[in-house]
């Protein structure tokens, strides 16, 4: 968490006319960050985050909210959007107020998909 | 001291008092008796207190020179009688306006509407006593500012500067007049059937009027169908009886919900929340332009981002290969 909070306003790039050179590594021209939720078997879900900038600990982050939303999770390496971080279960609101309250990303940054 | 302080508050106060209803004849009242030389207000106070309240009357006296407080508690109480006071001059000049006067008998019934300013005053006039001429100007404002309401015309045939109330008025009759369908509907609101939702077996959902409501929203069927894939994350695909096939459990709600989201990123206008626009696709990117403003900007690409594997690997690595 302490080291959460250090990097807390890395993410601030918020310069409309920068976004070129940003985005790097983020997939997608946008540095918004996209949550989104998959169906799976049954009435099982799993939550979807991509787009946090490169510069966190993706792996600190995954556990922290492991234990917050109490379900496991884990990080995807994907060669077109870069890290992105999967959780079990529908975990869209909270990943969301989490992001904010840890001042990874305003609300704003945040697009929130699915139904 | 009690007639420069008086002059700069009055506008304030005799707005306030126009809301409010009954308190603020009285406080207008009042503050042109200030004016006016003060022995004869105060004389005219007191004995129109005197009816009610005879202590009061010393504190309006004293009040005079505070700016207020002591002077809404009086005139609260005493509303009708110091507006009877307070107001005769008017009556030269409300009287022609017309409609006005038919109200006067009503005046102290209704206290709580707008007009009773005028129609006390009317009545008060009756009383008729006699105040200054430096009364008059901050009367007529007051006077025509509550006519306003009725029409906004209060200053035909009079020589004063509009007040900002009436002019507001003024300006939001005509808007009335112009355009009627503004005053009465708003605008139009479109009503969107809902989507039917329908189980279709046991892991897939069919939208039967998908095609419906792509045509309602005057969108190609196919954008929407990219739009709903990628927002629910599944694949899906258009059978033959134009329903949409989803793969997925999804209720009626949760696609209602994802047909908000498309209306508002490409159906309706950024600018000015028009539906009347139209989707144009230039040089892969997609611009919405709005036939009602004419504004025009590009909307977002539909993405659906990374997407997670949840079928069986097995099966994939056996299909790759």
């Amino acid at each position: 968490m302490t080291s959460l909070d250090r990097f807390g306003q890395l993410s601030g790039s918020n310069d409309p006319f920068n976004d070129q050179t940003e985005d790097v590594g983020r997939g997608g021209q946008d540095n918004l960050i996209h949550i989104r939720i998959q169906q799976r078997n049954g009435r099982k879900t799993l939550t979807t985050v991509q787009g946090i900038n490169p510069d966190y600990d993706f792996k600190k982050i995954v556990k922290a909210c492991k234990k917050e939303f109490a379900c496991n999770g884990t990080v995807v390496e994907h060669p077109e959007y870069g890290d992105v971080i999967q959780l079990q279960g529908d975990q869209r609101n909270l990943i969301r107020d989490f992001l904010k309250k840890i001042g990874i990303a305003k609300e704003a940054q945040i697009k929130v998909h699915g139904f | 001291m009690a007639d420069d302080e008086s002059l700069p508050f009055d506008p304030s106060m005799k707005k306030k008092k126009k809301k409010k209803k009954t308190g603020f004849d009285p406080d207008a009242a009042d503050d042109v008796p200030t004016e006016t030389p003060t022995e004869e207000v105060n004389t005219e106070e007191k004995t129109a207190e005197s009816e009610q309240v005879q202590e009061k009357p010393v504190d309006d006296d004293l009040s005079l020179e505070f700016s207020g407080f002591k002077k809404k508690k009086k005139k609260k109480k005493i509303d009708l009688e110091e507006l009877k006071e307070a107001l005769p001059n008017e009556k030269l000049e409300e009287t022609p306006e017309g409609g006005d006067t038919n109200n006067d008998e009503s005046d102290f019934v209704d206290l709580s509407l707008m007009k009773k300013k005028k129609k006390k005053k009317v009545d008060f006039e009756e009383y008729s006593k006699i105040q200054d001429g430096t009364e008059d100007s901050m009367d007529t404002v007051d006077s025509a500012k509550k006519p306003g309401n009725t029409k906004g015309k209060a200053w035909h045939g009079s020589d004063r500067d509009y007040s900002y109330d009436e002019l507001l008025t003024r300006v939001f009759d005509i808007i009335k007049e112009k355009n009627p369908e503004m005053v009465t509907g708003e605008k139009k609101k479109i009503v969107m059937r809902p989507p039917q939702v329908l189980r279709a077996g046991a892991r897939r959902t069919s939208f039967a009027n998908f095609a419906e409501i792509s045509r309602m929203l005057h969108r190609q069927a196919k954008h929407v169908l990219a739009f709903l894939l990628a927002e629910l994350g599944t694949s899906g695909s258009v059978d033959g009886n134009n329903q949409l096939i989803i793969r997925g459990r999804f209720n009626q709600k949760q696609i209602e919900n994802v047909l908000r989201r498309y209306i508002r990123e490409y159906v309706t206008c950024h600018t000015c929340k028009s539906p009347d626009t139209l989707l144009q696709k230039e040089e892969r990117l997609f611009f919405l332009q709005c036939e009602t403003c004419g504004s025009r900007c590009s909307v977002a690409s539909i993405k659906s981002g990374f997407q997670a594997v949840t079928g069986r690997r097995a099966a994939m690595r056996a299909n790759a290969q």
